[in-house]
């Protein structure tokens, strides 16, 4: 602030030593392009001259010049512009930002804010325009397509459903182990874990997603060792950096912002519409089997009055979000602050699913004086809903018969209408699930700076949720005849508390050594706590039904479970630079951890990167404006969970009987001489802008390895136990990253932007522990045989699908590899042959993941949309698994052709049999059972393990912001609507429900089968933005 | 400033006392959730349970094999005789031979005897289900974690350890005892000297596996049932309980739901409704369902159920009848299993013991599963039933011992002994190939097992036989 009002004296003195004839006064309000809001201190020289004047606080100028000179507005942060006066006296400029300047500022560990161009690793940085404007509820959604090298999947289209982020590629071996980033807001870590339901899955929510996004200022994703070298054990697969937004001096602002969205499935299976129900081709209206009957013509041949309903879109509401919020922010020299509160309902597509997020947000900072500042951030939020188990729904649609209308579910007393089988929404509306979640995250730092190269900061904080879930599966209501949910009845509640600390002390000594040369070193003291408790009780038989308590329930069991962790660390952090170009960064750290044996908990880890700014030395041609190489060398250490260490015993969950408790060996042995996992990274990157940053590109190179791998492994059960938790393994990760900038066109009114980010990404599990085969990652139900594994070899990539298969003929029976160009084996009976041997059918890792964006604006209008992909990855989709099983799919209307299929007998001669498809006798007089798609099709895993690319549309918007001229009547300072599209799929070769979506929820690493996922959903978003 | 100040100091403090007492902060890893250590009692709770949920689970693999039960679906892995992965039973025999190997060494230091020789007898009765099914498998490397890699025990070399264990076991019931067996044990509730009528009866049912090697001793079989169980009250079996119903009974209610399991194979039912044998069983509706329309159809092995619909049109497992109510018990060794027994041993040497405990096996099942007197007294006279022992042979002993171990694993025992040649016993429509023509001899080792330590795993196939079936 000083320095500007020096400028601004200096500046004043200029002008009037300047004074010339014919001059004239131009005034005029600067603002922000994005948002209208005026902009302080811009500088507003004459071109070719130094004089000029700088912006006051409501971004008002006026300045004296020549006719015909040319206004110069600049702003750090912002695109330079050009204003030829021609005459006018009154010149209102947009600065538009500029987001990847060459001295664009990054937050990097602890809330350290470091020049970019300085750092020797890949670090890229998301603006909250662009968060906003995915219009995600989930900040980790809002990344997808916008970082390189940053694996994003939604795991469904529930309400407040959980997204997996997954940067670089799964460095753990571990079937358990969250390879997810750490989440860091305002220097702080929080929780982001997901905690999915026991039993059937519910679409349950990541933590992370109890950040309103409204309220982000950036988001700062750190992929390398290099990048979270300081943050110790627990950003070892990365860090996602969150700066929430802090007031700015000058007048109050308000901020209103409101939308609302309308959801739909955007995408179908393909079904068929002919055969209804019954077995064998028989019509039976109350028949287990929904679609194995005859044709339409034939059922209304015999009952007229039958319809063949479209029980899948009958069934799915059209999904609604409102999302409203306010902020307020301001202050003045001594303090500021900014405060909001947020709502968002969300109602999904699934029937009584819903969830809902309230979050109240203050953030403050004080300076007591120059020396000593003071800052708070405070988020309350009160999150959950009613989780409807997609799981169990849609496999109650499975079997529900479309001659039936499904939402036709309840009688007049209450009691299920059906014909037989369960409906689905019925039991979504009385089989409840609700949770709630109120959380607390809170930090305070104090920073004190005696001396002008001294800073000590202490920055401490909290993040404490305590989550209610709730459970009730109605019983019979006791009513006669009524068809029960359960024969019983029960009830659940779960209470989990979890509570984590963390203290952190850093001092930080600066020093400029010479006019080049200059050093930062930083060092620091940091601990961690987790203090975690869950209880469980459940009880079942209700005395009074509709009545639903657990005290009243006649079987009542729990169990708990208190888990408490420590962390604790020292670092230091050296920074050198030299004429600002050559910078080197030496870090090294130790922790000690109370989850590994004393002795053996004592991990450090150095790192050093280094960023040449070679464009600065070399002579470069007049087109590369900047160029930079980076290389950075690191190792970090990771620990475990705690607990693991040691035997001990447990009582299974169904005692006590007879008033007995019994008691197991525990599973689980953990080596007592456990020691901390190792990943060593190398990164080589460059950042080479041409053309006056008009065409920027950032490339990477990594790799990184992590052995001593702290895996529970599967140990042959005689032994006593059935895992053995020890350093076994070696994974490897490497991969290249691409960032391609580019701005085609710039004139006054218009301007491109456009970027894309591509990342590839290649893993192979080096080694395993020897004497084990394979690591068992998950594995997924499918019909007769057809269940598909996740499994890790020696020498393979992370993420390879196991199942079942067609025999082929010639087939090398030492590969575990499908070699699905040789023929088909057929059988003597005429049908081709199952092979129950289990072979690797895909990868469900992607090769190539990325994101294209263009942003457009036009005077008050800007046009935005972001398309990502990935490509090369496989998955099963137990979806048509049941499909064929059940005659549902499209594929079965082939159910009473006759054909031959093409494959090869056992001798290898061609087959040439004819057989029939459909149940029962065929028309050559043999007896077909239950016909080829159950008899075959649905018990060979290969048919349902498919190529699960997608290119999306994840976002498209059009937004106008109202322009000066209008907002000059208005109260308002700034005011824009927008309509946004969100996740259009724009192709895919997979048949089914958008392929984005697993069921193993975010925490999981099982994700390459779709369970009966939540399907996706695209929505239609209308916003309303006002500032005053 | 002063403010400042103090804190500044206080910081430097606290962070100099964090680290002096590091290692004390950080000591927080012992786990509040699971014991290191489980008292005996405990143990006894859980072995004696499991013991019966064991008997069940091997039951549950081989009863399609012999063709007690069907599955309703065509060519399914279990009644075609398919090797199937069988990991979690596999886990479950180990589950309870750890906690019986904690318990042992536990009960040995503090001189519960009475616990130690329970133990041992359990111990011998999961091991014996375990090598009866899978030959030979790790023991004397497993069980305390001494490799994770451990090496395979010979079947036959484990058949002498069951009878060590059982002598063991028996000696240390007869000693006296510092802490006694209580309401901890699910299967007799502390009663030691049906304990010792158990091992005894053990003793004589392991011995009794050998007869078709030429080490088989059917005196000792008899010797050893001498001391054996008097009547039905002495049978070994665990009552289920309201919180936990009995397994079979959840397979008849999932059955009733839709999730189909229990059904009764043709074999069967063709047994006992006067097809086969010419006489009409009364113990079939006692046993198995009806169809809708009060008939007893069951299902050929391998075959399926065809056109039948999911209910009303086969035999099932009904929920109520006496193997499949929510309460019964399971039943583990038997007074009428005995009875088969002597009968068995005692043909070649004395047959005239022999057709009294034929008969009195049958009679002793009849009573167990609550048939009225009249019931049976009809039955015992019928002429293909007491046909006298002149005319009693061999099969007429594995014919009711088949019927009267209705779901039990010791039957596959039996089979694979007498050659599977009940009568008209076909193998399963859609049979396994790779058996060419051959019955089912034992399981395939599991995946996990395959998985985890298959460098020891030994390479047999389905037809190659547990050593005491030659």
């Amino acid at each position: 602030m000083r320095n500007k009002i020096t400028i601004m004296a200096l500046l004043a003195f200029f002008q009037l030593t300047g004074m010339y004839a014919q001059q004239q006064e131009v005034t005029g309000t600067v603002t922000v392009a994005s948002d209208g809001m005026p902009l302080p201190g811009v500088n507003v020289l004459v071109k070719g001259t130094n004089e000029g004047t700088v912006t006051d606080m409501e971004g008002n100028y006026a300045v004296e010049v020549g006719e015909d000179a040319v206004l110069v507005f600049s702003s750090l942060g912002f695109e330079k512009q050009e204003q030829p006066v021609n005459g006018r006296s009154v010149i209102n400029v947009s600065m538009v930002e500029n987001l990847e300047g060459l001295d664009e500022v990054v937050v990097t560990s602890f809330g350290i804010e470091q020049e970019k161009r300085s750092l020797g690793y890949a670090v890229q940085e998301i603006n909250a325009e662009e968060i906003t404007k995915t219009k995600q509820q989930n900040v980790v959604s809002a990344l997808q397509g916008q970082a390189a090298g940053v694996q994003i999947t939604n795991s469904g289209g529930a309400p407040g459903q959980s997204a997996r982020i997954i940067i670089r590629g799964v460095n753990s071996l571990d079937p358990n182990a969250d390879n997810q980033p750490l989440f860091v807001v305002d220097g702080v870590p929080i929780d982001n874990s997901t905690t999915e339901s026991a039993g059937t899955p519910r679409g349950l929510t990541n933590r992370a997603a109890d950040i309103n996004p409204n309220d982000i200022e950036s988001l700062n994703v750190l992929k390398g060792a290099a990048a979270t070298a300081l943050y110790g054990v627990r950003a070892a697969n990365g860090a996602v950096i969150i700066t929430t937004k802090k007031g700015k001096e000058g007048q109050v602002r308000i901020n209103l912002n409101s939308s609302i969205g309308f959801e739909e499935i955007n995408r179908y299976p393909k079904f068929q519409e002919v055969y209804g129900q019954g077995f064998s081709g028989e019509y039976d209206p109350s028949s287990f089997w929904p679609n194995w009957g005859p044709s339409m013509e034939e059922i209304n041949a015999i009952d007229p009055d039958v319809r063949f309903y479209d029980i899948w879109r009958d069934a799915f509401d059209t999904g609604v979000q409102i999302d409203n919020s306010v902020s307020i922010s301001g202050g003045n020299e001594k303090a500021t602050f900014y405060g909001s509160l947020g709502n968002l309902g969300h109602e999904g597509i699934m029937p009584f699913s819903d969830w809902n997020r309230t979050s109240a947000r203050l953030n403050g900072q004080i300076k007591f004086s120059e020396k000593f500042t003071f800052s708070g951030n405070l988020n309350y939020t009160i999150s959950g809903g009613n989780r409807v188990p997609h799981d169990r729904f849609m496999e109650r649609m499975m079997y529900w018969a479309p001659n039936h209308d499904v939402t036709d579910y309840i009688n007049p007393d209450g009691t299920m209408k059906t014909y037989g089988n369960t409906n689905p929404l019925y039991d979504a509306r009385f089989s409840t699930f609700e949770d709630e979640v109120n959380r607390t995250i809170g930090n305070f730092k104090f920073t004190y700076s005696p001396f002008e190269w001294l800073d000590i900061n202490y920055l401490i904080g909290t993040d404490y949720y305590s989550e209610n879930r709730t459970e009730i599966t109605p019983g019979p209501l006791g009513i006669d005849g009524e068809v029960p949910l359960s024969s019983t009845g029960s009830i659940s509640e779960t209470s989990i508390e979890s509570r984590d600390i963390n203290s952190n002390f850093f001092i930080t000594l600066t020093k400029d050594w010479t006019e080049k040369f200059g050093t930062t070193l930083r060092i620091g003291n940091d601990v961690f706590e987790r203090d975690y408790k869950r209880f469980d009780a459940s009880g079942s038989n209700f005395v009074i039904p509709q009545f639903y308590d657990l005290s009243y329930t006649s079987q009542i069991s729990n169990s708990q479970d208190k888990r408490k962790k420590r962390l604790v660390g020292v670092y230091g952090d050296l920074m050198l630079s030299y004429d600002d170009m050559l910078f080197v960064n030496i870090t090294a750290r130790n922790d000690w951890t109370s989850t590994l044996p004393i002795g053996n908990n004592s991990f450090f880890y150095p790192s050093v990167n280094v960023g040449w700014v070679f464009s600065e030395v070399v002579e470069t041609p007049e087109f590369l404006t900047f160029g930079k190489l980076r290389a950075s060398w690191a190792q970090v250490g990771k620990d475990t969970d705690p607990y693991l260490i040691g035997q001990t015993y447990n009582s299974p969950s169904n005692y006590p009987l007879n008033g007995q408790v019994g008691f197991t060996r525990f599973s689980r042995f953990g080596d007592p001489l456990l020691k901390p996992e190792e990943t060593t990274s190398i990164e080589f990157g460059t950042d080479l802008r041409f053309f006056e940053n008009r065409l920027g590109i950032d490339f990477t190179w990594y790799k990184s390895n992590s052995k001593d791998q702290i895996i529970p492994v599967p140990v042959s059960e005689s032994v006593g136990f059935s895992t053995f938790v020890t350093n076994a393994g070696e994974i490897e990760n490497k991969g290249v990253e691409f960032i391609v900038r580019g701005t085609p066109i710039k004139s006054e009114d218009f301007r491109w932007d456009v970027s894309l980010n591509a990342a590839y990404n290649q893993n192979e599990v080096v080694n395993i522990r020897e004497g084990i085969e394979e690591i068992v990652v998950g594995s997924q139900f499918g019909y007769a045989g057809s269940t598909v594994t996740m499994k890790l070899i020696e020498g393979e990539a992370y993420g390879n699908i196991f199942g079942s298969s067609y025999q082929r003929f010639g087939a090398d029976e030492n590969s575990i590899f499908l070699n699905e160009d040789l023929p088909v084996v057929i059988g003597e009976n005429g049908f081709p042959l199952r092979n129950g041997s289990q072979l690797v059918l895909g990868n469900t890792t992607p090769k190539w993941i990325g994101g294209l964006k263009n942003d457009f604006t036009y005077k008050g209008f800007d046009f935005s949309f972001l398309i990502d992909f990935r490509t090369g990855l496989e998955q099963y989709s137990q979806y048509d698994n049941f499909f064929s099983a059940f005659g549902i799919a499209e594929y079965t209307l082939a159910r009473n052709d006759t054909r031959v299929f093409n494959g090869v007998l056992a001798d290898g001669s061609p087959n040439n049999q004819e057989v029939w498809l459909g149940q029962g006798e065929g028309p050559d007089g043999r007896n077909y059972g239950a016909g080829f798609y159950r008899n075959t099709y649905r018990t060979v895993s290969e048919n349902f393990v498919h190529d699960a690319s997608f290119i999306k549309l994840r976002n498209i918007s059009l937004g106008y912001s109202l322009q000066e001229n209008v907002l000059s009547v208005l109260p308002f300072t700034s005011a824009r609507v927008s309509v946004a599209a969100n996740n259009i799929i724009l192709y895919t070769p997979w048949d089914g429900f958008d392929p984005e979506s697993f069921s193993a929820g975010a925490g999981g690493n099982a994700v390459g089968f779709t369970g009966l996922g939540y399907p996706g959903v695209q929505s239609l978003f209308f916003t309303l933005n006002l500032g005053l | 400033m002063n403010f400042l100040k103090n804190k500044y100091t206080y910081l430097v403090i606290a962070s100099m006392f964090m680290f002096s007492s590091c290692d004390d902060y950080l000591d927080i890893n012992d786990n509040p959730n699971n014991p290191t250590e489980a008292p005996i009692s405990a143990l006894m709770v859980n072995s004696t349970f499991e013991t019966a949920q064991n008997t069940f689970r091997m039951g549950d693999i081989s009863t399609n094999y012999v063709q007690h039960l069907a599955s309703p679906n065509p060519a399914s892995s279990s009644d075609v005789m398919d090797p199937v992965n069988y990991s979690g039973t596999w886990s479950n025999m180990y589950n309870v031979m750890t906690d019986l190997s904690d318990l042992i060494n536990q009960s040995g230091e503090n001189g519960a005897n009475h616990y130690q020789g329970a133990g041992q007898i359990l111990m011998a009765l999961n091991l014996g289900m375990t090598v009866d099914a899978w030959g030979s498998i790790p023991y004397s490397e497993g069980l305390d974690f001494q490799t994770i890699t451990p090496s395979y025990d010979d079947d036959s070399e484990l058949y002498q350890e069951i009878l060590n264990l059982l002598d063991q076991g028996l000696v240390n019931l007869s000693n006296p005892t510092e802490v006694s067996l209580g309401e901890d044990d699910f299967i007799y509730s502390g009663d030691i000297s049906k304990w010792m009528k158990l091992g005894n009866m053990l003793k004589a049912r392991y011995l009794n596996h050998y007869s078709e090697t030429g080490s088989y001793d059917p005196a000792a079989v008899l010797a050893a049932l001498d001391n054996g169980m008097e009547s039905n009250a002495d049978d070994a079996q665990v009552e289920y309980f309201p919180e936990q119903f009995n397994p079979w009974a959840n397979v008849a209610i999932n059955n009733a739901d839709l999730l189909l399991g229990g059904w009764i194979s043709e074999q069967f039912i063709e047994s006992m409704d006067g097809t086969l044998y010419g006489v009409q069983d009364p113990r079939l509706p006692y046993m198995v369902g009806a169809t809708d329309d009060g008939e007893y159809i069951g299902v050929e092995n391998g075959a399926g159920r065809g056109d039948a619909p999911e209910q009303g049109a086969r035999s099932v497992l009904e929920p109520g009848d006496y193997y499949s109510s929510e309460l019964s018990p399971i039943l583990i060794a038997t007074y009428f299993e005995q009875k088969f027994i002597e009968a068995e041993a005692a043909f070649g040497i004395d047959k005239s013991r022999s057709y009294e405990a034929y008969l009195t096996g049958i009679r002793a099942h009849m009573t167990k599963i609550g048939v009225e007197p009249a019931e049976i007294e009809a039955y015992m006279s019928d002429p293909e039933v007491s046909m006298g022992e002149a005319d009693f042979t061999i099969d007429d002993i594995f014919k009711e011992k088949w019927i009267a171990m209705f779901l039990h694993p010791e039957t596959w025992v039996d089979a694979r002994r007498y050659d599977y040649s009940y009568e008209d016993f076909d193998l399963p429509v859609n049979v396994n190939p790779d058996l060419n023509g051959e019955f089912i001899s034992r399981l395939a080792y599991p995946d996990s097992e395959v998985s985890r330590n298959g460098s020891n795993v030994p390479d047999v196939s389905l037809t190659d036989k547990i050593f005491w079936d030659e």
